[in-house]
């Protein structure tokens, strides 16, 4: 690549795996491979950092990347007319990738601190590449404890993750929960916010990992905020609409901070002092 | 000081020229803006200020980033290579000297820098012109700054009767001054420069900053905003505005060029998410981004107002929204507890 | 302006009496802006701000096309029309952009507009409808005329001696022009116009015939435009909007005020007028409601042979 705009344009990586999660979330992994077919990834990404995914002519967006080792891995939900396209494609497409952007959850200051991570719906993927920090970490971080719901059973992402890895994670434990059940469930039926609330998690020395759609944050804010959360120990990861990755092209900021730049992941009581705007 | 008489002017802008590609203020089309000069080209230095900024010389109202295809499993991306040439802006006002400081900071003051930006900065050089005759919606001095000149320019110009004194600020700044002196287009001269007017307008913009802290779910943005029209005038204007969009210009299916284009936070879909959630839905919040991104969230971030007085947004804005009201009004607000 | 000063009276008064009592949700007027010879949009909302509410040779923004921010909205508003801006509500109404149960119309009687220097606006010396061609209510003694007529009201005699409607037969002069140049001059000529355009939509978004709910240009979707600012790109956004209002256009000339390169847009439009003139007879569009535009309504003997 010459001396253009390197931040700003992707390169190709190919599509190498892909995981359908549930009927509207597929997982892509992604790399740059080799002639030999050796494959690397395209590049490191901390936990909760973004990745800018472009399909050529249709258009770019950005998502929570985890790092897979010698591939990317972006766990995407059909929304719009580019994820109804990377739905369609097929192991071996090529498609365009840069980054890594954004901050990245601090796991040298959670270091020693139990983790109590919430997911809902698709917020599972950023909540993920923490976990299997943790995972990958183990000594490094006390008990962990992952609550996660989806609408009904067959939007749970990540089955495997959450049934068989996860569970036999030493000190690791995983409550799921669905708003509606089938015949089948057997676990827990409610919403998240009420389930933390049920579950009492271990509030002393432990951080939270929170993600998933603003109206589940909302309410499971205020349940931790009864378990006796303080905001500092409370971390979220924002969405906003991007375009340039690098806190240039203006659109994603919440007051003075860019969301792809200072992001997206903030601290209870840095979200505090930014306007209500996203 | 050295100076650089009017009959001379041409023949100073044609010797640079030979080097540089030289940016003048020029009536093109009926519209006094920066041109790269030629003889043919008609010199208008009078404008305070031209009614486009040079924003257009650093960022470019549109620019190919890199070419891509897509055939089959394939995808490729080749960067466009920008021919960056030397360039002079030349007769640039203090107010659009003080933009490209503010845009200095967007784009290089963190990293990762724009590297585009970068490359065409770094082959710039200013030559500020003393603007001591402001024009009706001028009110630089109000937002800290000196019409007669500017001290993060390579070369100020100052008026005098019958020229420019010419004053180097820049190792840069001495180059073309050296060349023009070689070439004896400059003489001495003891005449005092002319001092600027004030400001036709007046506003006092200290602590609003801090101010409109306390001041986002204020009513004062539902009547501000009503009669806006939402359009990017005031944004295409603003020689600190710097939103951009990246886009498809697309050949045909399989090949294009994704282009980066100036966009404004006065659009709609500017901020629509992927699934529809809009973060700023209305016109409030569209014209409340504006102006607290300009008085607040910039001098938040980078320690200065995103805003140098030159006065276009107030000019045309169709609906006569001013920035110099909203500082005024801001000022005025009392607020609770 | 000494004969508009009861007029000023008369609006707020109004307006405050329809805000108190509820009739209407808002009021859409005018304000004296940041100087003299400013006159500025204004809508409240709060009978105690009718105060501000101002009217002058000054107030030469049209109003109508901002209705559209309460499309969505059952509640009534109050528009102050100038003959020029009433055909904008018409426009509105035509399009069942508004009902009019959504709009309470108040004509009054224009001066003449002009511009900080003074001059009057080519538009007012070129007006042939200086009264409103509809309202619900006047002040100021104008009558509701849909026929080319004089000034009237209590500035009829002022608007008169300014030149309101003295050069209306010259209204294609500039169409005229243009036309006697070849193509290639055409072709440089507006090619130079277009290079200027920033895409900042002024145009567009003052324009009470620009009443799409999802405008093209506004979606990268379909991939029909492109948001470069190119010449041709800026050309093919300047026809299209031209054409789009062809018909329909109600000749306000906001299009052109509000545009910061100063693009003669009114030209293509009265080019589109005189086209469409001779090709389907005289119409002048946003004048009476109950008549289609010639480009809306089919016809057995459409002179279009293809059809």
């Amino acid at each position: 690549m010459g001396e253009g705009q390197r931040e700003l344009i992707p390169q190709s990586v190919t599509v190498t795996k892909i995981i359908d999660e549930t009927p509207d979330v597929k997982t892509f992994y992604l790399a740059l491979r080799d002639q030999g077919g050796r494959c690397s990834a395209p590049f490191h990404t901390l936990p909760g950092q973004l990745a800018m995914l472009s399909l050529p002519g249709v258009g770019e967006a950005m998502f929570s990347a985890t790092d897979g080792g010698d591939h990317l891995q972006l766990s995407i939900k059909k929304v719009g007319r580019l994820t109804d396209e990377l739905h369609e494609m097929a192991e071996g497409q090529q498609v365009g990738l840069r980054g890594p952007y954004g901050n990245g959850f601090p796991m040298t200051e959670m270091q020693g601190k139990n983790v109590l991570f919430i997911g809902g719906g698709i917020g599972l993927a950023p909540v993920r590449s923490v976990v299997r920090y943790c995972v990958d970490h183990r000594a490094d971080y006390g008990k962990l404890h992952l609550v996660y719901g989806a609408r009904t059973p067959a939007d749970l992402i990540f089955l495997d993750d959450l049934t068989k890895h996860w569970p036999a994670v030493e000190d690791f434990t995983v409550s799921m929960t669905v708003d509606n059940g089938d015949d089948e469930w057997q676990g827990h039926v409610g919403f998240v916010p009420a389930y933390v609330e049920e579950l009492r998690p271990e509030v002393a020395n432990t951080v939270c990992v929170l993600c998933g759609p603003p109206i589940m944050i909302k309410f499971t804010l205020n349940v931790l905020r009864k378990l006796g959360f303080q905001p500092e120990n409370i971390y979220t990861t924002l969405e906003m609409r991007m375009k340039c990755g690098i806190g240039k092209c203006g659109r994603c900021n919440i007051g003075h901070s860019y969301v792809c730049l200072d992001g997206p992941v903030y601290r209870l009581d840095q979200l505090h002092e930014l306007p209500n705007e996203y | 000081m050295k100076a650089l008489a009017k009959k001379n002017l041409a023949d100073a802008l044609a010797l640079l020229a030979g080097q540089a590609t030289v940016w003048v203020p020029a009536k093109v089309a009926g519209v006094t803006r920066f041109a790269p000069w030629s003889p043919a080209v008609t010199l208008d230095l009078e404008a305070t200020p031209p009614a486009v900024s040079p924003k257009e010389i650093l960022l470019p109202e549109t620019e190919s980033l890199y070419r891509y295809s897509a055939y089959g499993m394939d995808v490729t991306f080749e960067a466009v290579e920008q021919e960056v040439p030397p360039t002079i802006i030349w007769g640039i006002h203090s107010c659009d000297v003080q933009a490209i400081l503010c845009q200095d900071d967007v784009f290089l003051s963190r990293e990762p820098q724009d590297a585009a930006y970068a490359k065409r900065r770094a082959a710039t050089t200013l030559v500020a012109l003393a603007c001591t005759t402001p024009g009706p919606d001028c009110f630089c001095t109000s937002m800290g700054l000196e019409p007669a000149e500017h001290a993060s320019t390579d070369v100020q110009l100052h008026i005098l009767t019958d020229g420019y004194g010419v004053e180097a600020r820049t190792a840069r700044g001495e180059e073309i001054v050296a060349r023009l002196a070689e070439k004896g287009l400059l003489v001495e001269t003891i005449e005092p420069p002319a001092k600027a007017q004030a400001c036709t307008r007046a506003v006092n913009p200290e602590g609003i900053d801090k101010k409109l802290v306390e001041m986002f779910e204020h009513p004062y943005w539902d009547e501000l905003a009503a009669t806006c029209l939402n359009c990017g005038a005031c944004t295409f204007l603003c020689p600190t505005c710097h939103c951009f969009d990246l886009t498809d210009h697309r050949r045909n299916a399989h090949e294009g060029t994704k282009i980066r284009c100036w966009d404004a936070c006065m659009f709609t879909e500017y901020t629509v998410m992927a699934g529809g959630h809009n973060p700023r839905p209305g016109k409030k919040e569209r014209v409340r981004q504006r102006f607290m991104h300009k008085l607040r969230y910039f001098p938040e971030r980078y320690g200065k107002w995103q805003c140098t007085g030159c006065g276009r947004c107030v000019a045309r804005c169709p609906v006569h929204i001013e920035i110099t009201d909203v500082i005024k009004e801001v000022g005025e607000v009392t607020l609770d507890g | 302006m000494k004969e508009l000063h009861n007029v000023n009276v008369a609006m707020r008064t109004l307006a405050r009496e329809l805000l108190e009592s509820g009739t209407v949700a808002g009021v859409y007027g005018w304000k004296k802006g940041s100087r003299p010879t400013l006159t500025s949009p204004l809508y409240i909302q709060d009978a105690a701000k009718a105060d501000r509410l101002a009217y002058d040779q000054y107030a030469v923004s049209n109003l109508s096309a901002l209705l559209l921010d309460h499309r969505n909205n059952d509640k009534k508003r109050a528009i102050f029309v100038k003959g020029c801006d009433s055909r904008g509500v018409v426009r509105l109404l035509q399009d069942q952009q508004i009902t009019p149960e959504q709009v309470l119309v108040i004509g009054l009687p224009c001066p003449g507009m002009v511009d900080e220097a003074g001059s009057l606006l080519t538009k007012c010396a070129e007006c042939r409808f200086p009264n409103p061609v509809m309202a619900d209510q006047v002040l100021g003694g104008v009558e509701v005329s849909k026929q080319p007529s004089a000034p009237t009201g209590v500035t009829a005699e002022a608007a008169r001696k300014v030149g309101v409607g003295s050069r209306a037969g010259e209204r294609m002069a500039q169409v005229a022009q243009l036309e006697g140049k070849t193509a290639a001059e055409k072709e440089a000529y507006w090619a130079e116009q277009h290079d200027k355009c920033i895409r900042c939509y002024a145009c567009r978004n003052v324009c009470p015939a620009c009443n799409c709910r999802d405008c093209i240009f506004d979606t990268e979707k379909k991939g029909w435009v492109s948001k470069a600012a190119t010449s041709s790109a800026n050309a093919f956004f300047a026809i299209t909007r031209a054409m789009h209002v062809a018909g329909r256009c109600v000749d306000c000339g906001e299009c052109e005020r509000v545009c910061p390169m100063d693009i003669p847009i009114m030209t293509v439009n009265r080019k589109l007028q005189q086209d469409i003139e001779a090709l389907f007879g005289p119409y002048d569009a946003g004048v009476d409601e109950t008549v289609v535009p010639p480009l809306g309504r089919y016809q057995t003997d459409d002179p279009e042979e293809f059809l």
